[in-house]
Parts: structure tokens; C-alpha cells; sequence
């Protein structure tokens, strides 16, 4: 900056998202969404809490991370369950098919004794309650992992190709026109099963298939913002590309992959218990896909609860994302509500 | 339209053809026989080069690293494995012929080239050393390349016609002095030409509309295809049709009543619909519905009837979603100038309804349809995996359960196919509707 140029005290505006977040406060509904997501991510953390509790001590980890593992087990007193199943893979064949709430057991001894089911059992006698909380672990994985996957990819392509058009446009447009012609299930589905290895081709296959609609929006959203005098500025001003692009253009759509991560997150969800009921994924894990596939035979034998509960949880957690979704939409940027995300 | 077909082709060929490891041993499993899976390979094209390249591969004898095992070598007398001073590599001892261990015989009159990386050191004691690969058929020797005795390891190659009589062709690392070691063995078939390749493979079976057979039923894909057809198309398009008149119909009457209790409770039920899994309404409607109370059949594929609940199934699971869509059409049109101005001069609610809202908002219910309707193609997975129907949904389920490639890949490729072209159908639609859409 030349000398003599006075600066004058810029006056420091309310941040777009503490706006947005005050808006959400003041919706009865949005915060209550918020409880029961907050109650998802809670039962997600306990389930891998207690998934490496009686994991870590048996994992192989990769050489020169001994003392991870170590750390691990020591916080969660991995010691005290050594050889042992997890509590959700526990099988007891007397106590199959118990009622949640109070039911009597007969004990190996002969003695009747009262034990508590929050939700009762399966056909293995396992309690439908834990199992729910690690399936609520995978559902949490699968919707942060596929996010993690789509949403840089959707993002980078899309800034790459709104900001420098030309021919990097023409090959990303066709890129995501071709990928988004295939049907994106079955796409889904395939990939996951050419990848295999459980969960990491759900991943995957959920992943790569699902980023073509923020890119879209995020190419024509940064083909509007190129030409705004805040970039022409900047670009005056000698600031490289990326810069521009990453540091000036993307905080001014952020917005709109706030909104689809609050979109994609339930579909992921609903895609992987889906696919894991179609045999491919999680094996031996019980995800909220696999429950409601093992489930449904028991149904016909007046087995409710396990069916019932995982339906309810299911239901609870998407219903949960897509209302805070919508109001998160209604807050950021109205004009989105009929594009497709 | 034809980048984009060529896209499609790319990504498929990439997803089947590159990506999987060794299909053959996917779908047959780890100890099918070298045989079965060279004419899994062949029937495919797999044996050929990716994209170009003179050698491809054959399961006679597949490409081998010492790292870890002595491979097929383990069934040669006198050969030992040994990762001693150094990688994993097998130990030709001195004094000795080592025949090259082919899981059958080649195939005739092509040419092979066998390529090693050896290292032939003196045996200690001893003085010299010398080896070479010999190939040789009934009628004697009819290529032989001698080794170089080095310090470190050094490739070699041998190029040879397999002749009229592939059964006598023995190809043999004969050690006459010293030790020789072997690091990794590769041995090629050549292609015919330069881009003989799977590629090209793909291409021309996609020009004659021909996409395999199926491992699973050992069927033609193309048959399979056009038998799945008829009963996913009588599935899916009453469900379409009538999935479409409901949610319409339902989205007029939000915009009817907008802003009142009718409207609201439309929108709640919309999100109530959306939120519950796709697998829970066909598993509590299977339930409910078939079993409990009795209403419909279960399970089958015999009359009318028996489509009756799947086809309720999915009009309840995509009600929500629709809904939702068509109302926020139908709402933003409300909002238009020419809405007022129909209003002001006393067009009736009803015909402001009918006549002008309901025919601005064709364009995104266009959209909307066309977009669905490759989807009809493809039937509902799981419903026909559900209710029996034979279509191409249940066979794409049966598909992905026995890892039956071609025919996921053929549905994949047609599915996309089918939605190319709907989408040029859409733009062609558009200007149909929309008098103000010209084409270029």
C-alpha cells in the first residue's frame, strides 16, 4: 500500500452463517431436528467406541502405530474385554425373540430370573437395542465417507470448470453428462461390487456416483461469480487462479454444498441399507440395511420389534435430515428450492 | 449425444473391463482350473490387451513373481524357492533341464514370447557357467537363447510359433553349469494385430448389439434383455402413469388451497412419505397388505392381480418426493404476473387452475417425466425381486448376487443409453410445449 493512504475502519458485518444459524434457532422444528441428529451422532460415537473396544486389541495396524493402538486401548479398557464378542454379537439361545421390556429367563441353574431388553431381542438372542447403535455407527460412516468422496470431487471439478470454461469445461461437462446418464443405482451398485471388500465398495460406489449434481450447480454458480467485480478486483490485483478460486469464488457458494451435504447424507444413508440388503457391503456387522433383511422373515412370525425399531430409527434420522434440510435451504439461499441437488 | 455415448462406453469399459482384477477368478472362484478360466477369458475377450499392445495374456501359463511363492513352479522337481540374500526367486540347480509348467496346452499356430529375469552365477567350486532357455517340439529344437552369467539380475525373451502340434512344444530352462535364478516369469500371447485389444472386442460385439452371455444361465444377454423387458414395462408403467395423475392431482389441489391446513398437511405428508426407506414399504406392504390381510397374492407373476401391489408400493414410495416436486411447480407458477392478470380480469379459480397454471407448469413436469422414463427400463430392483416378477430388475438382482458381469454391464449400458436419448427426447419436448423455445 502507497503511504499516505489513510484506512479507514471497515465496519465488521454479521457473518452470513451466524445469520442462517439464528434463523434455525428461532424454528421450533429445526432445533428439534437438530436433537435427534445430535442423538444419531451420539449413538454413531458410542457404537464405535464400543466396535473398537473389542476390536483393537485383535487389528493388525500398520507398523510404527503401536502406540495408537495402545492409546485406543487404554481409553476405551480394552484390556478388561479381552476375547471377548461385542456386546451386540453376543449370542444366547435362550434369550431369543424377547419382548422389549421385562422378560423372565430361565438361567443354566434352572433359577427364573428377570432380565431388560430396551428393545428386545433377534433369533441369535442378541439385543436389538446395541445392534441398532451399531448400525447406527455404519449409517454415520457410510453418509460422512461418501460425502467425503462426492462432495471434494463434485466441488474441485466444478470450480475448475466454471472458473476456466473453455475446453477444461467442455471435458468436465462431458465427464458429468456421461455420468449422469447411467442409472445411478444400478452404477452404484456395480461399482460396489467390482470393488468389493464390504463397506469400502458402498463407499465408493456411492461416492463416485453421486457428485454430479453439486457440480453442476457449483459450475454455474462460479460462472456468475467470475464475472463480479469482487474477482475482477482481485484478479486486478494480481491474485493467482486458484486463489481466486478456492479462497474469494468458494465461500461465496459454500452455501450450496452446505445444503446438498444436509441432502445427500439421508440418500447415502437409505442407498447403503439398500445395498447391504442386497447382500453387498457390510458382512457380519450389523448395519440398519442387514437388520431389516433378517428382520423381515420375522416379521411373518409376529416378530415386531426388531423390524419396527430399525424402520422407527431410519425414519427418525432421514425425516430429521430432510426437515433441517429444507429449513437450512429456506435460509441460505431460497432460490434452490426447485433444483434438484 | 455422441461424446457422451462414447463417455458411456469409456466408463463401462473401464468399470468391467479394467478395474476387476481377474474376473475370471471373481466369478469362478479361486480354484476353478486354468482351462475353465481361459475360455471364461476368451469368450470375453480378457486374454487380449487392455486398450493396444502386441501380447496379451493365456492362462497356460500366467505371469509370474517369485515374491512370495514358487507359483505353479512348485510341481517341477529340483526347484526350490528362496528369498536368501535377497527377493523371493525359484533356484534351477546345476546340471539339470526345467520344463516351464503349462496348466494345458497352448494354443496352435500363435506366437508366444516367454520372458525371464534370471540371474546364472557359477556354482561355488566350480568354474563357468552356462544355461539357456531351449523350445523345442517332437521334431527337435526350434529356438534357443543363451543365458548371460552376470552378478545381477538380467532379462531375457524368447519369441516362438507354437506350430500345428502345441501338444509336444515344451519350453525349457536348461541348466548345464552353474545355478540359475529366476525373479519373474511373464509369459505373453500375441494379438493378432496391434489394436486387437478389449477394446476393439467391446466395440465390435457392441456394434452387432451382442453383450455376451451369461455365466449365470448361460443365455444370450441380448435374449435375456428382451424376455425381462415385457414384464418391467408392465410393472413400472402403470405405476408411472398412475404415480404421476396422483401427485399432479395432489399438487393442484396444494395450489388450490394454498396457505391453508389442506396445503400443510400435504406438505408434512409429503415429507412423511419421503423419509420412510424404500425396502420398509415394500416389506410392511408385502406384509400388511399380502399377508396379513390378504388382499392381494404375495408373490408371483400370473395375472393382473398379481401386479396390483407392487405397483401401489411404488406409487406410496415415490409419492412423497413427487409430490413435493410437482407442488413447488405448480406454487411457482401461482406466483406470475399472468396469474394476476387472469384473476384481474375474473377468470375463475378453477380456470386460472386448469388453463393457465397447469399448462405453464408442463415444461418441468416434462422434464420430469421424460427423465423417468429410463427408469422404467430398468424396472424397480426390488420390487421384482419381491414380488417375482421376471423382469430386468429382479435379473439385474440376481446379476449382482452371482457376480454375472455381462449382464450388469449390459444393463448399465442400455439404461444409460435409454436416458441419452430421453434427454435429446426432452429437448425436443421442450420446444413442443414452449413456442418461445426454438431449436438450433
Amino acid at each position: 500500500m502507497a503511504a499516505g493512504i489513510e484506512s479507514e475502519p471497515v465496519e465488521t458485518g454479521v457473518s452470513p452463517y451466524r445469520d442462517v444459524w439464528r434463523r434455525l434457532a428461532r424454528s421450533k422444528l429445526a432445533v428439534a431436528c437438530m436433537a435427534v441428529l445430535v442423538v444419531f451422532c451420539a449413538a454413531a460415537f458410542i457404537g464405535e467406541a464400543i466396535y473398537w473396544r473389542y476390536r483393537i486389541l485383535d487389528v493388525e495396524m500398520p507398523s510404527g502405530t503401536e502406540w495408537l493402538r495402545k492409546g485406543i486401548a487404554k481409553a476405551l479398557a480394552a484390556e478388561r474385554v479381552r476375547g471377548q464378542a461385542a456386546p451386540y454379537q453376543r449370542q444366547d439361545i435362550d434369550r431369543q425373540y424377547l419382548k422389549p421390556g421385562w422378560n423372565t429367563v430361565r438361567s443354566v441353574d434352572g433359577s427364573d430370573g428377570r432380565v431388560f431388553y430396551l428393545m428386545g431381542t433377534d433369533n441369535l438372542g442378541r439385543s436389538v437395542a446395541l445392534r441398532l447403535l451399531e448400525g447406527a455407527r455404519i449409517a454415520f460412516q457410510v453418509g460422512m465417507i461418501t460425502s467425503f468422496i462426492a462432495i471434494p470431487l463434485g466441488v474441485l471439478l466444478g470450480c475448475i470448470a466454471g472458473y476456466f470454461g473453455g475446453i477444461v469445461d467442455d471435458i468436465i461437462v462431458w465427464l458429468y453428462s456421461t455420468f449422469h446418464c447411467i442409472p445411478s443405482l444400478l452404477f452404484a451398485l456395480a461399482i460396489a461390487m467390482i470393488v468389493g471388500q464390504g463397506l469400502t465398495g458402498v463407499y465408493v460406489g456411492i461416492g463416485l456416483t453421486t457428485w454430479v449434481g453439486l457440480c453442476r450447480l457449483i459450475r454455474g454458480e462460479v460462472m456468475k461469480h467470475k464475472e463480479r467485480q469482487y474477482v475482477l478486483a482481485a484478479r486486478v490485483l494480481g491474485v493467482n487462479d486458484w486463489e481466486i478460486m478456492f479462497r474469494h469464488i468458494l465461500p461465496n457458494v459454500f452455501h450450496i454444498v452446505i445444503i446438498s451435504f444436509s441432502l445427500r447424507f439421508p440418500a447415502a444413508i437409505g442407498s447403503e441399507v439398500f445395498m447391504s440388503f442386497l447382500g453387498i457391503g457390510v458382512q457380519g456387522e450389523p448395519s440398519w440395511g442387514i437388520m431389516i433383511s433378517n428382520a423381515r422373515m420375522r416379521l411373518w412370525y409376529g416378530v415386531w420389534w426388531e423390524m419396527g425399531f430399525t424402520t422407527l430409527a431410519i425414519f427418525l434420522v432421514v425425516l430429521a435430515f430432510n426437515l433441517l434440510g429444507d429449513k437450512l435451504r429456506d435460509a441460505l439461499d431460497p432460490r434452490l428450492r426447485t433444483g434438484e441437488i | 449425444m455422441i461424446p457422451t455415448l462414447a463417455g458411456i462406453i469409456i466408463v463401462t469399459f473401464i468399470l468391467f473391463n479394467y478395474v476387476p482384477n481377474d474376473p475370471a477368478a471373481m466369478k469362478l472362484g479361486k480354484n476353478a482350473t486354468a482351462r475353465s478360466k481361459e475360455s471364461f477369458d476368451l469368450k470375453r475377450g480378457l486374454d487380449k490387451p487392455a486398450i493396444c499392445g502386441i501380447w496379451g495374456k493365456t492362462r497356460a501359463y500366467s505371469d509370474t513373481d517369485f515374491k512370495r511363492n514358487a507359483g505353479p513352479w512348485t510341481r517341477v522337481e529340483g526347484v526350490r524357492w528362496t528369498t536368501n540374500g535377497g527377493s523371493g526367486r525359484i533356484v534351477l540347480p546345476d546340471g539339470g533341464s526345467y520344463a516351464v509348467p503349462f496348466a494345458f496346452q497352448l494354443a496352435t499356430t500363435n506366437e508366444f514370447r516367454i520372458k525371464a529375469r534370471y540371474r546364472l552365477s557359477a556354482t561355488p567350486g566350480s568354474k563357468g557357467a552356462a544355461s539357456s532357455i531351449v523350445v523345442s517340439n517332437s521334431s527337435g529344437i526350434v529356438r534357443s537363447v543363451e543365458l548371460e552369467p552376470a552378478d545381477g539380475f538380467r532379462d531375457a525373451s524368447v519369441v516362438f510359433n507354437s506350430g500345428t502340434n502345441p501338444g509336444s512344444i515344451v519350453v525349457s530352462f536348461a541348466v548345464e553349469k552353474g545355478t540359475l535364478e529366476i525373479g519373474q516369469i511373464g509369459f505373453g500371447k500375441k494379438a493378432s494385430h496391434f489394436f486387437d485389444s478389449q477394446l476393439l472386442f467391446y466395440l465390435r460385439q457392441l456394434a452387432r448389439l451382442d453383450f455376451g452371455e451369461s455365466l449365470e444361465t448361460n443365455q444370450r444377454v441380448v435374449d435375456m434383455l428382451k424376455r425381462g423387458v415385457l414384464p418391467s414395462l408392465s410393472l413400472t408403467v402403470p405405476m408411472f402413469v398412475a404415480g404421476l395423475m396422483v401427485s399432479i392431482v395432489m399438487s393442484l389441489v396444494c395450489a388450490y388451497f394454498r396457505d391453508t391446513a389442506v396445503d400443510r398437511f400435504f406438505v408434512v405428508l409429503s415429507v412423511l412419505l419421503m423419509s420412510v426407506n424404500y425396502l420398509v414399504w415394500i416389506v410392511l406392504g408385502q406384509f400388511f397388505l399380502g399377508f396379513q390381510w390378504r388382499w392381494f397374492p404375495v408373490w408371483g407373476y400370473e395375472s393382473l392381480r398379481y401386479l396390483a401391489l407392487p405397483c401401489i408400493i411404488g406409487i406410496v414410495s415415490g409419492l412423497g418426493s413427487d409430490l413435493r416436486f410437482y407442488r413447488t411447480v405448480m406454487l411457482d407458477e401461482t406466483y406470475r404476473d399472468y396469474v394476476r392478470t387472469a384473476f384481474a380480469k375474473g377468470v375463475s379459480k378453477r380456470g386460472v387452475l386448469f388453463g393457465h397454471i397447469l399448462r405453464n407448469a408442463m415444461i418441468p413436469v416434462v422434464t420430469n417425466v421424460i427423465i423417468a422414463i429410463p427408469f422404467l427400463y430398468t424396472g424397480s430392483l426390488l420390487l421384482e425381486s419381491f414380488f417375482g416378477i421376471p423382469g430386468l430388475g429382479a435379473m439385474g438382482v440376481n446379476a449382482l448376487n452371482s457376480a454375472d458381469f455381462d449382464v450388469i454391464r449390459a444393463l448399465v449400458l442400455v439404461g444409460s443409453v435409454i436416458f441419452m436419448v430421453a434427454n435429446l427426447a426432452t429437448d425436443i419436448c421442450y420446444a413442443l410445449v414452449d413456442p418461445r423455445i426454438r431449436l438450433k
